[in-house]
């Protein structure tokens, strides 16, 4: 959401001259199942995410992560991964909980909120329409944030602040308290939705991250059940993942 | 091709796909620490079979040629990866004798990763193979 929409947004909420125009007609129906949808063999490339677009960081952040990406390259290839917060069962958050491996995502909308839960660790997230958006500093960091959308013609525009520092961001980024997650969501056919994701953080990023997730419709599918009830990984005293095994 | 040499082959095909995109199958680590490069069959009884998250495991004693048992871990997917790739909760209990492929840990330790394996009743399984053909 530009800062402009949420000034209007704020506006409109504080001269109490109701609701946020809305476009004639209901919204796309976004309600249901989505598998992430990758394109690859067999898929119209029409349809697939487009590449995303670089991230930069700020000098102060930039020779930390490389040396973390080059420390995580060098202990896979030993055979010894280093141990993330995922390894320990750990919800991924904003916005990784987006796309976790193959897993589909449920989006729940109903007058006021859509909810989405994904399958993957059994995450949820609201995002509140036509509301406000709080100012950074007044909600507790969390793994989800606070999230508010409005429809702007075909598009849920969706904006989320507060997601807490130690949860990582897009490829592991770091980022700080001032970041800013954009998704822009819109049916690209009846059944593929894409979700376009802009991070803005002016505290770590030199620009923007844009990238775009995009996920097919599963009409018929039943979410499965995950509880993380059997986690033998653990990460040992060099921080390496390690599989616990049974003696019989 | 022989039915075998088939099995093979995709099993091969699948282990080189876990390979290059580890992230995508299993959610929550790497892979690296099963060396997917390498093969063990083993042949023995189950003695647990455990439909859970973020994986499901299969424990097997395996007996050696002089009669001794060794205990393996053996790792799947995760419940909802394992049942779009045909596998249900109740595919194995304990007592069943099955053989599989794993790619074992590189510790040593008796572990591994399930590349295949063939149930009592004569299916060939993998570790799931994600979901399907894309539209």
């Amino acid at each position: 959401m530009s800062r402009r929409t949420l000034l209007a947004v704020s506006l409109c909420a504080a001269l109490d001259i109701g609701a946020v125009a809305q476009t004639p007609g209901a919204p796309p129906d976004l309600a249901g199942v989505w598998a992430p949808y990758r394109g690859g063999r067999g898929a119209d490339p029409a349809l697939a995410p487009p590449p995303p677009g670089p991230a930069v960081l700020k000098p102060a952040y930039a020779e930390a992560y490389r040396a973390r990406r080059a420390a995580e390259d060098e202990a896979t290839k030993r055979g010894e991964p280093l141990g993330t917060a995922a390894v320990l069962c750990t919800p991924y958050g904003m916005p990784r909980m987006m796309s976790v491996a193959l897993y589909p995502v449920e989006i729940l909308p109903r007058p006021g909120q859509i909810t989405v839960i994904t399958e993957a660790f059994s995450e949820v997230r609201r995002i509140y329409m036509d509301q406000p958006q709080l100012p950074i500093g007044d909600v507790a960091p969390g793994y989800y944030g606070h999230s508010v959308g409005l429809w702007e013609g075909d598009t849920l525009v969706v904006d989320t602040i507060a997601v807490k520092e130690s949860v990582l961001s897009y490829q592991n980024l770091p980022h700080s308290d001032q970041m800013r997650i954009t998704e822009r969501m819109r049916l690209v056919t009846k059944d593929i939705l894409h979700d376009q994701i802009t991070i803005e953080d002016p505290v770590v990023l030199e620009k923007p991250v844009v990238y775009t997730l995009a996920y097919r419709r599963m009409p018929d599918y039943k979410m499965v059940e995950f509880v993380c009830e059997n986690n033998r990984e653990y990460i040992d005293e060099k921080g390496a993942v390690r599989m616990r095994i049974r003696e019989k | 091709m022989g039915r075998a040499t088939w099995a093979v082959a995709c099993s091969l095909t699948f282990a080189m796909g876990l390979a290059g995109g580890n992230q995508r199958v299993l959610a929550h680590h790497s892979f690296a620490m099963f060396d997917t490069a390498k093969r063990v069959t083993l042949a023995g009884t189950v003695t647990a079979f455990e439909w859970t998250n973020p994986h499901a495991y299969i424990e097997l004693d395996v007996p050696d040629e002089g009669g001794r048992v060794k205990h393996w871990s053996v790792e799947l997917g995760s419940t909802s990866i394992l049942m779009q790739g045909g596998w249900k909760f109740k595919d194995l209990k304990p007592g069943d004798k099955v053989s599989l492929i794993l790619s074992p840990l590189r510790s040593g330790e008796t572990g591994g990763l399930l590349v295949q394996i063939t149930l009592p009743d004569g299916r060939v399984l993998g570790n799931g193979p994600g979901r399907g053909a894309q539209p």
